[in-house]
């Protein structure tokens, strides 16, 4: 067994707001092994973004741990300050932002954005090692003439250079742990792309551990090594990406499946979900999915189900897989087209 | 980069301030004239009452004041060129004495009171974005709203009751005490009350643009992003958002001369204060074309030349504001 980077167990994050406790993030517990991708899949308002930012502690003064544990690199940080987290971000953990247009400061040029990065955990490296390990790193992440761009400020950039940027800026200081939240939504088709293949090269390079945070099934399977399927605040299924991409268990993680383009037959309509995901404001009883899922038993909307063990890398949290529910036929699995 | 030639840029500057002045001046010229009220009185005084129509006629006649607007406006213009901005019906000296004796003072309450408010606003702006929400915060944003609803004139007169007349601790008027012209402690003492009503009715206005400006900048993405490489709370308010800002504060800055400098205005008339204040409201009182005109233009040199200052500064700071700078390689597009 490897050495767990990041353990987080039963965390629960709530943002308090003034129509109530919305419990974003709602009893989690996954861990991150050494130089492996963990992808956290689900709709929007799911949580997954909160809970990377929980755990880099970005969140705003509205939310708050409500309990649970990180351990991060052997060290439990849950009730760190902001002031111990300085000293652990950027070079234990860091962030690639979903929207490079926004992430960047638009008066601060690229080159100088990277350098800080790069002088805040080696304050003693000369102007002209920072200078060095700043080009080294514009050409690690493919920015071509890094020389002539170092001057160059955010609004020179493209989107995918901006991101570029962003990643450049996020491995200055050789994190452990990369978080990399929607880093490919905010982009052109193309682009997305070679952004994926680039954050997969340099985790394959730098051995960074991610967690990719991602809606989209089909750039999670492009890098995932593992995957959670994250709903209404829980983790409803997390396994290797060969368990989830060919045998999922939980309805929710069919729906998903279901819904990706290449799943549907030509001439077909595009599969969808029914309704909305609930409210976090007085979640619902039992199993939040249920009302949205054709397969719910009498129990999901009593009992929250627990997860079951299916390997000892893969659990479900789903009524079904209880011995005494009823045997039911998945609509999927063997997902070969993905 | 490349920047284009500065010469080119800063005449561009000049011409478009020369260009404010001359319609300021036509605007202030036509108006004082078309405003009611008769000029001769500020010349004459009582004696007007008793003028006879010839009389009336010969004195409108030598003072200039019979002929077409355009035409009086021409002649004056024309004496403006060569530096001659008229004398003072009032005075009767030529208005650039008269402002002379008057300007010093203004500047020192006007000058001093405006580095106050500025430092003190930053300061205070600041202050409340790093205690975000405390009590700091919440007391400051509280007592500073109510103070700023204060109006100058009654805070003027409140002050006065208090440490003039009660306690008999400061002058209530004047610049200086009689036969003590030069004696700094002195005009010392005698400016306290009216910078602190200078001060005291703006500096919230500004110090509270400014932090929200901050919370604003504080809350954009690109702070988690420098939070998330590891920079301190301190470093991301400073170099970050503090730098972010500047443009908008300057802009503040140069925009609240006429502001504050209004503010001098009032402040002066309550105090009695012998500046250019109380000179440009008696001079609006009475007619007093010239001095009107002069006083109407050095006010809005002052504010226009306040605002492309602050422009100028805005390009340096932003990049994005350079109009006059290219780029190298402005197409920077994707590279496989």
């Amino acid at each position: 067994m490897m050495e767990n980077l990041l353990e987080i167990k039963n965390l629960s994050v709530s943002f308090h707001t003034p129509q109530g406790e919305l419990q974003a993030v709602r009893d989690v517990s996954f861990s991150l092994q050494k130089g492996e991708v963990l992808a956290i899949v689900g709709e929007s308002g799911c949580g997954k973004s909160v809970l990377c930012k929980a755990i880099m502690k970005l969140l705003t003064k509205e939310a708050s741990i409500k309990s649970g544990t990180i351990f991060a690199n052997g060290a439990d940080i849950t009730r760190y300050t902001q002031r111990d987290m300085e000293k652990l971000r950027g070079k234990l953990f860091s962030m690639v932002f979903q929207d490079p247009m926004t992430s960047l400061n638009p008066t601060i040029s690229i080159g100088e954005q990277i350098a800080e990065a790069v002088r805040i955990h080696n304050p003693r490296m000369t102007k002209e090692d920072v200078f060095q390990r700043v080009i080294e790193l514009m050409d690690l992440v493919g920015i071509e003439d890094p020389k002539q761009r170092y001057h160059l400020y955010p609004y020179n950039f493209s989107g995918g250079m901006r991101q570029r940027s962003v990643m450049a800026i996020a491995l200055a200081s050789n994190p452990k742990i990369l978080f990399a939240d929607e880093p490919t939504t905010a982009l052109d088709v193309t682009i997305q792309a070679q952004i994926l293949d680039l954050l997969k090269e340099i985790q394959q390079k730098l051995e960074t551990a991610t967690i990719l945070v991602s809606h989209d099934l089909g750039v999670v399977a492009r890098v995932a090594d593992r995957v959670a399927v994250m709903y209404a605040g829980k983790i409803v299924e997390i396994g290797t990406a060969e368990e989830i991409f060919y045998d999922p268990r939980h309805p929710y993680t069919w729906g998903l499946m279901q819904a990706l383009p290449s799943y549907a037959k030509v001439g077909e309509k595009l599969h969808t979900i029914p309704g909305m995901p609930p409210v976090l404001i007085d979640p619902p009883k039992g199993d939040a999915f249920a009302s949205r899922n054709p397969y719910a038993l009498a129990i999901d909307y009593e009992q929250e189900p627990p997860m079951f063990r299916i390997s000892d890398s893969h659990y479900a949290a789903t009524w079904l897989l209880d011995p005494r529910a009823p045997k039911i036929t998945p609509p999927i699995g063997g997902l070969a087209h993905v | 980069m490349i920047r284009k030639n500065p010469f080119v840029y800063y005449s561009k500057k000049i011409a478009i301030f020369l260009l404010s002045i001359l319609i300021l001046s036509v605007a202030a010229f036509y108006i004082s004239r078309w405003a009611p009220g008769d000029p001769l009185v500020s010349y004459y005084g009582e004696r007007v009452e008793r003028m006879t129509p010839e009389e009336r006629e010969w004195a409108e006649e030598k003072l200039g004041l019979n002929d077409p607007i355009h035409i009086q406006y021409i002649r004056w213009l024309q004496n403006a060129l060569q530096g001659n901005f008229g004398i003072s019906f009032k005075y009767k000296q030529d208005v650039m004495e008269v402002i002379g004796g008057r300007l010093g003072n203004t500047l020192i309450l006007g000058g001093i009171g405006f580095l106050l408010i500025f430092a003190g606003a930053l300061g205070l702006g600041i202050l409340c974005v790093w205690r975000e929400d405390g009590w700091l915060d919440r007391t400051l944003c509280k007592v500073g709203t109510i103070i700023t609803c204060i109006p100058e004139f009654w805070l003027s007169l409140v002050l006065i009751l208090i440490f003039s007349i009660q306690l008999r601790w400061l002058p209530s008027s004047g610049a200086y005490s009689v036969g003590n012209k030069n004696d700094l402690a002195d005009r010392a003492v005698h400016l306290i009350l009216p910078m602190i009503v200078t001060v005291l009715n703006h500096l919230w206005y500004y110090a509270y643009m400014i932090r929200n400006k901050l919370l604003e900048e504080v809350r954009a993405d690109y702070v988690l992003l420098a939070k998330s490489k590891g920079l301190s709370k301190k470093r991301i308010l400073f170099k970050h958002c503090l730098r972010n800002i500047i443009p908008s504060y300057l802009s503040i800055m140069a925009i609240s001369v006429p502001h504050i400098l209004g503010g001098t205005y009032i402040v002066e008339t309550v105090f009695s204060y012998p500046g250019i204040g109380t000179l440009s409201y008696e001079s609006a009182r009475y007619q007093d074309y010239n001095l009107l005109m002069i006083l109407c233009i050095f006010s809005g040199a002052l504010v226009i030349l306040f605002n492309i200052i602050a422009q100028i500064i805005n390009e340096r700071i932003d990049p994005r504001m350079r109009e006059n700078e290219i780029v190298e390689s402005t197409e920077v597009t994707e590279v496989g």
